[in-house]
């Protein structure tokens, strides 16, 4: 025990003291990247030419119908404050800063030489843990009340455990069921459960109580089910390591690359007004606009 | 984020959010200057930079190397700053004999910003080996690097520079082999770019051939002045106009993303809403002011800290490792640069610098300081937009005047907003080689 502390503290002290420490990053991609942002910028640019012919139209009588269905618009005094609340401000700093430690001397490392794995089998593994997230996002549509959405996780899931043999491809995909994960903190927003305090959850990152408990309750739904048996057991450990590695190689953050040490101010105040954007969404949802009658279908 | 692929979604996001403002279609953005110190597109330009649809070819793979150095002068490590102990730069060999690139990062930027990859793709496509750093104004480098910790000094910082790159040279992987060094950089790392080159004309340690500045100012104080005046204009003093900014962007967002069909805010919405929520010229004004005032609150931390000024640091009490530094991220929002060269800048360089005077400290500020070498050496190359809003006419002139057929001048950019693009890139790539023989703008 005594020794597995000592290589820890060795490892989040940061153990190398020589002058220069190499990292062996995954290549580059430009231009496939920025074939990419080509698309995107395609694919705006057609919308645009869409919504412009949209907005081009005289408003007609069905306009006018419509106008009740459309929630009220969120104005700029209904912004909130610029101070973010946190009174756990201490230890979540304290956690932040182990979150970095230990992202710098393990996770980035491990996810750096993951993202040198043929990019089929990271696609793979990456495809395997969204399907198994699948069965979550099912019960927290159900939960939310929104069917549509938990039938579309439910076929995506039933497709991708068996076409997509076992998960490994996201065969979905291709017949437009696009991944669209939740979890029980969003189930949580949906009931009306105001997003609390700040907190940062240690190796996971930044979040809010509500986030806190979403994310347990989803880890004990997910051992209460138990596919497969793969929640429980050594092999749930193996499962969870793998799970980490592979999210964490999907995330482009890297802490302090501001080197500002307003770092934790920034993140907290962007991640929580994230949230609460997210939150004026869930609750007044609009009128999705393929659906309002004013939009002639086709557009 | 990239942000080269928001330029065109400005006009979908214009249109969808005056799909919500019931179906009205938004009056034309205003031809002229809303703050008389830029145009409309150089604005536009400067905040989305390049369309990806007009990047130059890129290679399909560019080997990468994250080298974090400890450098033998590094002053000990303030606690609050105890992320950046080390420096850290990217590096990009080529397999074979090449020339190495030296790149340096723009006003509080690191060393692998979109910016720098989209140079470095480049570079590397040309045959270059690549080597891309922060600027001296970046926390990172001010901690690990700095020999002052009072950064924006151009003389000083280039020395900073000059002796890091030495360093990080001598570090480099042994089979790397390297037949010529030349250095460049954007904004405030052009300038640095070309002091380096000129302290090694003396030093003689790199052996730097050609020196490429990429929309450099020319008096950092002018320029700085510059932005505080664009900032006192768009956001006022005081807190104030940056919470009524802020509720503006965040009524935007809120509106936008309810009238959206997501799941969460992810990168792609965010691409959309930035170009959506700013609309006017004063917008994207206030957009730029405030990026630049928010590099400008951590150089002035560390400034402060460093020097002892006790502006928002008590020298007695310096920040321990998880204090607060909510007050001081407030306070220093409404510092202007002139306030961080009246109370820190000043002070410490009239002091550590013998008969210095403030106006000898701007002197020294303005890239005249190497005039000469700028107007005799034919190593030294610029690429500027003649609507880039950190310089005014005369300094332009100084430009075309003192680099002669060695800068070019491209009508449109603004601000970096053409970094990137086939034209800047063919005519870097020309001058960096050596065969630049001028040419129409």
């Amino acid at each position: 025990m005594r020794r597995w502390a000592s290589w820890l503290a060795l490892l989040l002290g940061g153990c190398a003291s020589q002058t220069v420490q190499f990292h062996r990053l995954p290549p580059e991609t430009p231009a496939a990247d920025n074939a990419a942002d080509i698309a995107k910028e395609e694919t705006l640019m057609a919308a645009a030419a869409t919504v412009a012919k949209m907005a081009s139209r005289e408003p007609t009588a069905g306009a006018e119908s419509a106008k009740p269905e459309l929630p009220p618009r969120v104005m700029p005094a209904d912004a909130p404050p610029l101070t973010t609340y946190d009174p756990w401000g201490r230890l979540n700093r304290f956690t932040y800063r182990f979150n970095a430690r230990f992202d710098e001397a393990v996770f980035v490392p491990v996810a750096d030489g993951y993202r040198h794995l043929p990019s089929p089998a990271r696609t793979g593994v990456h495809n395997f843990f969204g399907n198994l997230a699948e069965i979550d996002s099912i019960i927290n549509y159900t939960l939310q009340g929104r069917l549509g959405r938990g039938v579309r996780s439910l076929g995506r899931f039933a497709v991708n455990s068996t076409l997509g043999i076992g998960g490994l491809f996201d065969v979905a995909v291709k017949w437009q069921l696009v991944r669209a994960p939740t979890g029980f903190g969003t189930t949580l927003a949906k009931w009306g459960m105001h997003p609390g305090p700040f907190l940062v959850i240690p190796l996971y990152g930044p979040s809010t109580l509500r986030g806190g408990i979403g994310l347990a309750a989803d880890y004990g739904t997910s051992y209460l089910i138990n596919v497969a048996d793969l929640y429980r057991g050594a092999q749930s450990w193996a499962l969870g390591t793998v799970n980490a590695v592979d999210q964490r190689a999907n995330i482009d953050f890297r802490y302090y690359s501001t080197g500002s040490p307003f770092e934790y101010e920034t993140i907290r105040f962007l991640f929580v007004r994230k949230q609460l954007i997210e939150d004026a969404g869930l609750h007044k949802a609009a009128v999705p606009a393929k659906s309002n009658p004013n939009i002639p279908a086709g557009e | 984020m990239s942000p080269r692929f928001l330029f065109p979604s400005i006009a979908c996001l214009i249109c969808a959010s005056a799909l919500a403002d019931d179906l009205k279609i938004p009056p034309p953005a205003a031809p002229g200057p809303a703050t008389g110190l830029a145009d409309s597109a150089a604005l536009r330009a400067t905040v989305f930079g390049t369309p990806a649809k007009d990047i130059a070819p890129l290679p399909d793979k560019v080997p990468l190397l994250e080298m974090d150095l400890k450098l033998p002068w590094a002053r000990p490590v303030p606690a609050v700053f105890w992320f950046d102990r080390r420096l850290r730069v990217w590096f990009s060999a080529k397999d074979k004999p090449a020339p190495l690139a030296i790149v340096i990062s723009g006003t509080g930027s690191d060393g692998n910003t979109a910016k720098l990859s989209t140079l470095r793709a480049v570079l590397y496509g040309a045959g270059y080996h690549v080597l891309t750093m922060p600027s001296p104004t970046h926390p990172g480098f001010i901690v690990s690097a700095s020999s002052t910790g009072v950064a924006g000094d151009l003389l000083q910082d280039g020395r900073d520079l000059y002796a890091a790159m030495g360093e990080i040279v001598a570090h480099l992987p042994r089979k790397v082999r390297i037949t010529d060094v030349d250095v460049l950089g954007y904004s405030l790392g052009g300038a640095n770019a070309a002091i380096v080159k000129s302290i090694d004309a003396s030093e003689h340690k790199l052996h730097i051939h050609r020196a490429l500045m990429i929309n450099p100012p020319v008096s950092l104080f002018a320029t700085v002045g510059r932005l505080d005046k664009l900032y006192a204009i768009t956001l006022g003093n005081g807190d104030a106009g940056i919470e009524q900014f802020y509720q503006q962007l965040y009524a935007a967002l809120a509106n936008l993303y309810r009238e959206s069909d997501r799941v969460e805010i992810d990168e792609d919405f965010l691409l959309g809403a930035a170009a959506s929520v700013l609309k006017t010229d004063a917008q994207f004004s206030a957009a730029i002011a405030l990026t630049f005032r928010l590099a400008l609150s951590n150089v002035f931390f560390a400034g402060d800290l460093y020097s002892g000024a006790g502006v928002v640091i008590d020298p007695q009490h310096p920040p321990k490792v998880g204090d607060s530094l909510e007050e001081a991220a407030r306070v220093l929002r409404s510092k202007t640069f002139a306030e961080y060269f009246t109370r820190i800048f000043a002070p410490y360089y009239l002091a550590h610098r013998p008969n210095s005077t403030v106006e000898s400290l701007i002197a020294q500020n303005r890239l005249d300081v190497i005039g000469d070498p700028l107007r005799d050496d034919p190593d030294y190359y610029a690429q500027t937009n003649s609507d880039d809003l950190i310089l005014d006419s005369a300094e332009l002139a100084w430009l075309k005047k003192t680099l002669g057929s060695r800068i070019v001048v491209y009508d449109h950019g603004g601000h970096l907003g053409n970094l990137g693009d086939r034209q800047q890139v063919a005519d870097m790539l020309e001058m960096l080689a050596g065969r630049w023989r001028g040419g129409a703008p």
